[in-house]
């Protein structure tokens, strides 16, 4: 599958008719993609209750095929779901680079969104967007299950315009994968130089 | 045993405690006259009077309200006042307080059999804050006196092992202490 994944592209480049060849390959490899979202189970405070409820039967996220799964390695998407604090990051990262090829991050509620009631804090991270690449943001303190279901439905309409053409839908880091070497690593830039009122105008 | 009780073995066996001016809900609290009882005064609680349970190790600041500089991101947090305006969280002094450059310091004995509780009080100054450790006498003030030194800077003198429990080591300085300013790390913009 991978040498599918890598090669389709290059060997349908000169054949007649390749295109048609590619985007049918992308069609069927998007759909089972989506159809079978695995979130890991990665609950920080309050907002994975909700998540646990959306599991559960009453909202039943297993009629999109998520079923969640407690290895990131069997995962392809993180739903951070819950404040995340500067002792956490480390391991969010660790997690994050876990995860098989493509992989996906909901950020669930708004201190996963952007630090949330602890903006000011000193120990909290101001939104999970910081370290890792973020597909969806819910907003909500938590979102109700119904909030985090709309997600994965605006994910899947995400993952159905990925291709396996490059520039074709997906993000930077998901084209490249974690194989390519600029693409790896902690996101976190060099902190900027302070603003001096002739450069900000 | 009653409260009444306690209070009377207490002054008897113990007499260098004196009751709190204030005490914690209705519970019997009693002040330690100075850190050097406080050791022989837990012992003869443990051992004598059947204190054998440590439920809190705590500490109070009791410095006012202090400017937020460094610690307060954005002093206007909303977007429609104009800039320079009179930032929205300010501390204020709340009358009636007696602020004084303290460390309060808390300790909360149980005797379960007897179904009481104790609690202790110790006002330490604010600089060079140093309490003797309890870990001798009681395996469970381990991890609360380190978080009491992580969060408030209190060095519990005798313990095996003092170092930060919560805070990440880029953490610099005590963040309950009211006069944290936090210093901007590598997770901050």
């Amino acid at each position: 599958m991978g040498i599918l994944l890598e090669r389709l592209p290059g060997i349908t480049k000169g054949l007649p008719g390749g295109q048609l060849l590619l985007t049918t390959a992308d069609y069927f490899i998007d759909l089972s993609r989506k159809s079978s979202l695995w979130p890991m189970t990665f609950g920080l405070a309050c907002c994975a209750i909700e998540m646990m409820a959306s599991y559960a039967s009453r909202f039943d996220f297993d009629r999109f095929g998520v079923i969640p799964r407690p290895s990131p390695r069997q995962a392809d998407l993180m739903i951070v779901a819950g404040t995340v604090v500067k002792k956490m990051a480390e391991p969010i990262l660790q997690i994050y680079h876990q995860m098989p090829e493509p992989r996906f991050v909901i950020s669930m509620g708004s201190c996963a969104n952007c630090g949330g009631p602890y903006y000011d804090s000193y120990s909290v991270l101001k939104g999970v967007d910081r370290i890792v690449p973020v597909d969806v943001y819910v907003a909500g303190c938590p979102p109700r299950p119904e909030a985090l279901q709309y997600a994965v439905v605006k994910l899947q309409e995400k993952i159905a315009r990925m291709g396996l053409a490059k520039t074709s839908g997906a993000s930077l880091q998901q084209e490249r994968g974690s194989r390519d070497v600029a693409a790896e690593g902690p996101r976190i830039e060099p902190p900027l130089p302070p603003r001096t009122p002739a450069t900000e105008k | 045993m009653t409260q009444e009780e306690l209070e009377k073995a207490l002054s008897e066996k113990l007499p260098s405690l004196e009751k709190a001016s204030v005490q914690v809900r209705n519970y019997l609290t009693m002040r330690l006259k100075s850190p050097g009882d406080l050791l022989r005064t837990a012992r003869v609680l443990k051992e004598e009077m059947g204190f054998d349970y440590l439920e809190i190790v705590s500490a109070t600041d009791w410095l006012g309200p202090v400017k937020p500089e460094g610690f307060i991101l954005n002093p206007n947090p909303n977007v429609f006042l104009p800039e320079g305006a009179t930032p929205q969280t300010w501390p204020t002094t709340t009358p009636g307080v007696a602020y004084r450059p303290v460390f309060d310091m808390l300790w909360v004995l149980g005797n379960i059999p007897e179904r009481i509780r104790l609690f202790l009080r110790l006002e330490i100054p604010r600089e060079s804050p140093r309490v003797p450790s309890l870990t001798g006498l009681f395996a469970a003030a381990d991890w609360q006196e380190r978080e009491v030194y992580d969060l408030m800077g209190i060095v519990f003198e005798g313990h095996p092992n003092l170092a930060k429990i919560l805070t990440p080591d880029f953490i610099v300085g005590h963040p309950l202490r009211k006069d944290y300013v936090h210093l901007k790390d590598k997770y901050d913009e």
